[in-house]
């Protein structure tokens, strides 16, 4: 299958239909997805209804708008109008269907895409690997025996897969930019309050940002334009105006001050990891280096108030029925419900002194380099990780490049970095808030540069 | 992130302690990674616990006076 910018493009011109571009990504889900597990759910009758609106419009000489017929999925912590948003547990399977869709889902229908799904992710998203108790583990479609990342891990292996050229997930503490890294594909992070979050499901409200998944620079540049837009019924959008990127993605990284990340960045990792983020820098000619300031504090406050208001948003469930919650979760939110608000409020403190020094840190640079992820994807299963020689959680430690960015709500595109190795690695491209277009010129060159690329997928 | 030194109050103790606090039980079977999850938040809280902040910063909360 071909992807967003294509697909468009043909159906808009006539030469081939919504409803067979639609038929062509089911035909893909069902022969496909019991490989890698990242559907939960196929809404075929709408997909196929939606698709003939829009070849209705085009052969009737309407703009069926610039997304037409290219097929979507969605992580399943977003409303889909008529079924239950279960948010990867079974505590919500309960709940009645939703009554609309999310706001980022009726935006990317009025411009013509197609939903044709829900995708698999960790329970109310704390995870980083779609290691899901009753849904079963998302696969990555490099390697169906290893993990697909997480949370968003059915937004990343779908796109990786090719079962859709684009998804939408969401990202807390690197719940976009983690399975975006180890799938080997685009995931946005856009700036915290830049997409609305209404209509799903939240984890950690000061942290939570949505945002989309695609094969190309050009290709999640065309989704981004589509979900931007100011929403009142998300009290943390921002409620800016729309900044399209896809029309500058051309200037490339002329008059960028670019630079790769160094001390924490550097650390607490594999070996394979910095080598590709260095060479990718390289071959970049990014030759300078930045220090973040205090990056490990920035990570433990994201911690300390990720656990508070997760464990106190689902206080009650674990109050009633502690036990229907996944066993990869329960103790993650049952630790949360007990944090002094000490931490908390030190935490939350600590965020506006980190933003400052970041502040200052961006007059000097425009784009920052890092690598996304510590390792590539484990095997499913795995528990524990050896780095350094120390013992570290497999899944839990897979935050920690992403996590001191989350934190202060920084635009961060996760790209895969062409010809890392066996496995799929990624490459962090930061920038200062609300310039996402920065960070997309400079994927825009190194995707042109043939330094980033989604490594072809075998099956 | 070396070895975490032995904690300086007993933190099973502080868990089941708070959570009763709030109308929580935790199922003793749960109980073992509860803590050692709590351990680890307890001790990247130290450092960020002794971090100097300045009085004038403050937290940046989304609230509007009245509104939504």
């Amino acid at each position: 299958m071909a992807g967003v910018i294509d697909i468009a493009a043909a159906v808009r011109a006539g030469r081939i239909t919504a409803v067979d571009a639609t038929r062509a990504s089911l035909d893909r889900i069902r022969v496909h997805d019991s490989s890698i597990n990242a559907f939960t759910a196929v809404v075929a009758d709408r997909a196929l209804a939606a698709a003939a609106r829009v070849d209705d419009l085009v052969q009737s000489g309407r703009d069926p708008g610039p997304l037409a017929g290219v097929s979507f999925a969605v992580k399943n912590l977003f409303d889909i109008e008529g079924i239950t948003t279960i948010a990867g547990s079974r505590i919500d399977a309960a709940l009645p269907p939703a009554a609309r869709d999310a706001t980022l889902v009726a935006r990317l229908e009025s411009a013509g895409a197609v939903l044709v799904g829900a995708l698999n992710m960790d329970e109310y998203a704390f995870g980083f690997s779609t290691q899901n108790s009753h849904y079963g583990p998302t696969r990555n479609p490099h390697d169906v025996s290893r993990i697909a990342g997480g949370s968003s891990g059915g937004s990343a292996a779908a796109v990786a897969a090719d079962l859709v050229p684009m998804s939408l997930g969401s990202d807390t503490n690197g719940s976009i930019r983690v399975p975006a890294a180890l799938c080997g594909v685009f995931g946005l992070k856009p700036t915290y309050g830049r997409l609305s979050r209404a209509g799903t499901r939240l984890f950690a409200s000061s942290f939570d940002h949505v945002g989309p998944f695609a094969r190309s620079v050009g290709d999640i540049a065309a989704v981004y334009d589509a979900l931007q837009g100011p929403d009142p019924t998300d009290p943390v959008c921002a409620g800016r105006p729309v900044e399209p990127v896809a029309s500058v993605l051309h200037q490339g990284m002329d008059g960028l001050r670019v630079a790769l990340a160094a001390g924490y960045f550097t650390n607490a990792g594999h070996p394979e990891v910095f080598a590709a983020a260095e060479k990718a820098a390289s071959a970049l000619g990014v030759v300078r280096h930045v220090n973040l300031p205090e990056p490990a504090l920035a990570r433990a406050a994201a911690m300390i108030i990720t656990a508070s208001e997760g464990g106190e948003l689902h206080l009650a469930d674990l109050k009633a029925q502690a036990a229907s919650f996944d066993p990869m979760t329960r103790p993650l939110f049952l630790s949360g419900t007990v944090v002094p608000a000490v931490w908390y409020v030190r935490a939350q403190r600590f965020r506006r002194w980190y933003c400052r020094e970041l502040e200052a840190l961006f007059r000097d640079v425009d784009v920052i380099l890092a690598p996304a992820t510590p390792y590539p994807a484990f095997p499913i299963g795995q528990r524990m990780m050896e780095v350094d020689g120390r013992q570290l959680p497999a899944a839990g430690h897979l935050g920690v490049f992403t996590q001191p960015l989350s934190f202060a709500g920084l635009p961060v595109l996760a790209a895969p970095i062409a010809g890392a190795g066996p496995l799929p690695l990624g490459l962090q491209i930061i920038a200062a808030p609300w310039r996402e277009d920065l960070a997309l010129r400079v994927a825009a060159a190194g995707e042109a540069a043939g330094v980033l690329a989604p490594p072809p997928v075998k099956f | 992130m070396t070895n975490p030194p032995t904690p300086p109050i007993d933190l099973q103790r502080y868990v089941d302690e708070a959570a009763a606090a709030i109308g929580l039980s935790i199922a003793p079977q749960d109980m073992p990674a509860v803590v050692a999850i709590f351990a680890n938040l307890a001790r990247v809280a130290a450092p960020l616990m002794e971090f100097p902040l300045p009085a004038d910063i403050e937290p940046s909360p989304v609230f509007i006076a009245g509104g939504r």
